[in-house]
């Protein structure tokens, strides 16, 4: 398939994620802001849904100007769908926000002034690139007799500003909030570590900032919230749980569209939601693909993350999802044990409905009333996940397991002990999985684990842990 | 005359190696080595490939938009305020670029075991973790009053694999802890190696941390260097690439506690007098009899009576200025950080932020201005949200 593309010249880099025929008014725009030397066109063709798996970009530099042939190969996103996940499910009020969002979004993405600023800030902010760092200790732990077995690598998103990989959304959501002329934001998530991200980000963008927390969580994450005060925002309590606070956040959001958004750290809600805080977690893959070629001169064999909602696992997997000869594996939360009844792994046990205004697999009982999950790692305690991921699942292209509380405290101590690296005890589910994957790895299968988080947060919790399991 | 230092350890007439003779030997042999090894193409690169895989850096230069508008004059002016962010370092601090370097020279000396002294904790963790990391066995001693105060880091340590000492003595900080390492160094000098985290103490030490954290270039000079000292590792880290560019103005900010008057306070370069201290000859905080006096800051990185005796003679020299701000005005730009640019800085950072109150008026307008962001507060967030209305 071709498309006609009229161009001028223009020397940055545009992705647009839409029709082809919504190519040319914006193209036509940029030209005429524009007047520079080499065009370098990217487009991505929207696909029919049951074929779309991910985007691809196609660089072309064209350095002259008129009617130029542009073959165009493969897929874009879907608006919104995943095969039959995803999607928009929220009340009439909110659909014209979210197109206005959707909309905010694709501009952005496609303004080369956004992506500078964007990448300022992921570099001399948020302190990107993070290192993919050899565990050379790590690696011998999991060699055999013979002295074979795989080799471990770590994505230090631990690295990054406020401790974890949500920052790389945080900001960037934040800055079309200011692009969008909103005076405040609201946000709700479990671990805490997007809502200090989210308060990070604001004080930087000097946005107000509320942020909701179930009482419980409050109590469980005491330092985060002393954290996002020190950074100016609004901590307010809502009874229950990380659902409840959501929920309570949608409604702020919802009475005040004009001035308020609706910054969303978990990969799931309505639709343009996951595909944004995708699009902003997939700059850690995207640096994974580059640093793999820069280190072995080849790609990852495996790719491992933890699963809550899905937003690092997605961040990581989503740059490889079209490489058939790259394993992606989905770590979940299994709690006192998948049987207890205690546990948050949403694709191990969960069943299709729509959460949150998309469809998806969630934690739920015969009568589709919500299971409340369990984790120790606060961030993985969420009913549902990302319906791309359950796409994902569905189509086999991903595999997921899952991780007690115990075995992640392990993996915790493990880390800490000989590497000298304290991560999350959510990034601790995917070093976990280890165990069981690294016997049946043939020697040297070069393996990526996104260490999502550091531990700092999660020492009182271990400790707390080691005692009462003494 | 800017040799430093000299080939008997001296920077002027500070410095040297004030140390019991069974020291002598461990000294020359570190001197050797490191500087054998500085030269070595492969320790530099594998060095380099660690700090930046393991440690994250180079850590970047942050353009402090909110900070910068908040100093401009009604008048639109101001200096630009820039931050280096070695809070961004694996561990939080800077404290980490040193201990790695160290934990190398020791594999090559072929010591298997080692000691730290920590303060805030901060070293003793960088410490811990390149241990853990290399597979060394370490031993931490940390004041008692201290590891009340840092009770995140001891855990940390201890998670790390090292054990943490308690030191009783006196008046159980930092500079116990580090009279206690030195003696356990001399009984255990053979298979120990002490990894001391501050400019302070006997040469080679001093050079040996300086040279470890020269700051990357950045494509330009700044006009004023701002930094913390407590003993003076992270001022020495950033001052020292441009110790030689005289248009490139040096200030230290050290810790006045409650006030210079108060005797609570940890402002050496301010109210010290020179002694011998902990191997070195250097300004230190002694009475009329020569006792060590009692250090007081807010911060515990910044509680020490000494200051590294490069640092005393940059103040002899007028190369470098020092000056100090109270345990409250620390707090107020602990504070200020946080709600301006979204970065909590750790206490002993606050002290130079705090300083900018001072400094920015009086600077001509586009000055560049660099602090060094020396590490992150989320340890301190206990001990500030006591002293602030959070």
């Amino acid at each position: 398939m071709a498309c006609n593309i009229q161009i001028s010249s223009f020397n940055q880099t545009c992705f647009f994620n839409r029709q082809v025929k919504d190519l040319f008014p914006a193209i036509k725009l940029k030209t005429s802001k524009r007047n520079t030397r080499n065009a370098h066109v990217v487009c991505t063709l929207l696909l029919p849904k049951e074929n779309s798996l991910n985007s691809r970009k196609l660089g072309l530099n064209i350095p002259i100007t008129g009617t130029q042939q542009v073959p165009i190969i493969m897929p874009a996103i879907t608006p919104g769908k995943f095969g039959k996940f995803g999607g928009k499910f929220v009340p009439e009020t909110l659909i014209a926000c979210l197109k206005e969002l959707e909309a905010e979004f694709n501009w952005a993405l496609q303004d080369p002034e956004f992506q500078d600023e964007l990448e300022i800030a992921f570099g001399d902010y948020v302190g990107r690139e993070t290192p993919l760092c050899f565990a050379e200790r790590l690696t011998n732990h999991y060699k055999n007799k013979d002295g074979q077995g795989p080799e471990i690598f770590l994505k230090r998103e631990d690295l990054n500003h406020c401790g974890a990989h949500k920052l790389n959304n945080a900001i960037a959501q934040t800055m079309i909030a200011k692009r969008m002329g909103m005076k405040s934001v609201v946000a709700a998530t479990g671990a805490g570590q997007h809502r200090v991200a989210t308060a990070a980000a604001c004080a930087k963008l000097s946005l107000e900032c509320t942020v909701f927390m179930g009482t419980s969580d409050m109590e469980k994450q005491s330092s985060n919230v002393l954290l996002m005060k020190l950074l100016g925002t609004e901590v307010k309590g809502v009874e229950g749980n990380f659902k409840d606070a959501s929920s309570q956040a949608i409604r702020e959001w919802v009475g005040n569209l004009q001035t308020t958004y609706y910054l969303t750290g978990t990969i799931v809600g309505p639709h343009p939601c996951p595909s944004m805080v995708r699009e902003f977690q997939s700059v850690i893959g995207k640096e994974t693909r580059r640093q793999a070629m820069e280190k072995w001169g080849g790609k990852p064999d495996v790719l491992l993350a933890c699963v809550g909602s899905g937003s690092n696992a997605l961040g990581i997997f989503h740059e490889f999802i079209g490489d058939e000869d790259v394993r992606l594996i989905g770590v979940e939360a299994a709690g006192f044990g998948l049987d207890s009844g205690k546990h948050a792994a949403t694709l191990a046990r969960g069943e299709v409905g729509v959460y949150h205004g998309a469809m998806s697999y969630l934690l739920q009982d015969e009568e589709g009333q919500i299971i409340g999950p369990h984790s120790i790692g606060v961030g993985l305690e969420y009913p549902g996940v990302s319906p791309e991921l359950s796409f994902l699942k569905d189509t086999g292209r991903a595999e997921f397991y899952s991780a007690t509380d115990e075995e992640a405290v392990e993996a915790y101590k493990r880390l800490s002990r000989i590497e000298g690296i304290i991560p999350s005890l959510e990034a601790s589910h995917a070093l976990a999985f280890l165990e069981k994957l690294c016997p049946t790895l043939p020697s040297g299968t070069k393996v990526i684990v996104n260490c999502s988080g550091r531990g700092d947060k999660d020492a009182a919790t271990v400790l707390n842990y080691q005692q009462y399991s003494m | 005359m800017w040799q430093r230092p000299d080939s008997y350890g001296r920077f002027g007439k500070f410095g040297g190696k004030y140390v019991p003779e069974t020291l002598m030997h461990a000294l020359s042999e570190l001197e050797s080595t490191f500087n054998s090894l500085k030269d070595d193409p492969d320790f530099q690169n594998e060095l380099a490939g660690i700090l930046k895989d393991y440690v994250g850096r180079e850590t970047p230069l942050y353009f402090s938009e909110r900070l910068t508008e908040h100093y401009r004059h009604p008048n639109g002016e101001g200096p630009h305020i820039y931050l280096k962010r070695e809070d961004l370092n694996h561990t939080g601090a800077h404290k980490i670029n040193n201990a790695i370097g160290q934990v190398f020279l020791a594999k090559h000396l072929g010591k298997k075991r080692i000691i730290a002294e920590t303060g805030a904790g901060q070293h003793g963790v960088a410490t811990a973790t390149v241990c853990a990391r290399f597979g060394l066995q370490c031993l931490t001693y940390m004041g008692a009053q201290d590891m009340e105060r840092q009770a995140l880091n001891v855990f940390r340590m201890r998670l790390l694999d090292a054990e943490v000492r308690a030191v009783h003595s006196r008046t159980a900080t930092l500079k116990d802890a580090t009279s206690e390492a030195i003696r356990d160094w001399v009984a255990n000098v053979e298979t120990t190696h002490y990894i001391l985290g501050s400019v302070a103490g006997p040469y080679p030490y001093p050079m040996m941390v300086r040279e470890k954290e020269a700051m990357e270039k950045w494509g330009g000079k700044p006009d004023v260097l701002v930094a913390c000292v407590g003993e003076g590792s992270d001022a020495m880290g950033l001052f020292d690439d441009f110790i030689k560019d005289k248009d490139v103005r040096l200030i230290g900010v050290e810790a006045a506690g409650l006030g210079l008057d108060s005797g609570k306070h940890a402002a050496t370069l301010t109210k010290g007098e020179v002694g011998v201290l902990h191997g070195t000859m250097s300004y230190l905080l002694q009475d009329d009899d020569g006792q060590i006096i009692e250090p007081h800051s807010i911060s515990a990185g910044l509680d020490y009576p000494g200051v590294g005796p490069e640092h005393s003679f940059l103040k002899e020299k007028g190369r470098a200025e020092y000056y100090s701000v109270t345990d409250e005005e620390a707090l107020e730009a602990f504070k200020r950080l946080s709600r301006l640019e979204g970065i909590i800085p750790a206490l002993e950072t606050s002290h130079a932020l705090a300083y900018l109150e001072k400094l920015s008026p009086t600077l001509a307008n586009g000055t560049k201005v660099v602090v060094n962001c020396s590490g992150r507060g989320d340890k301190d967030v206990q001990t500030a949200i006591k002293y602030l209305k959070v």
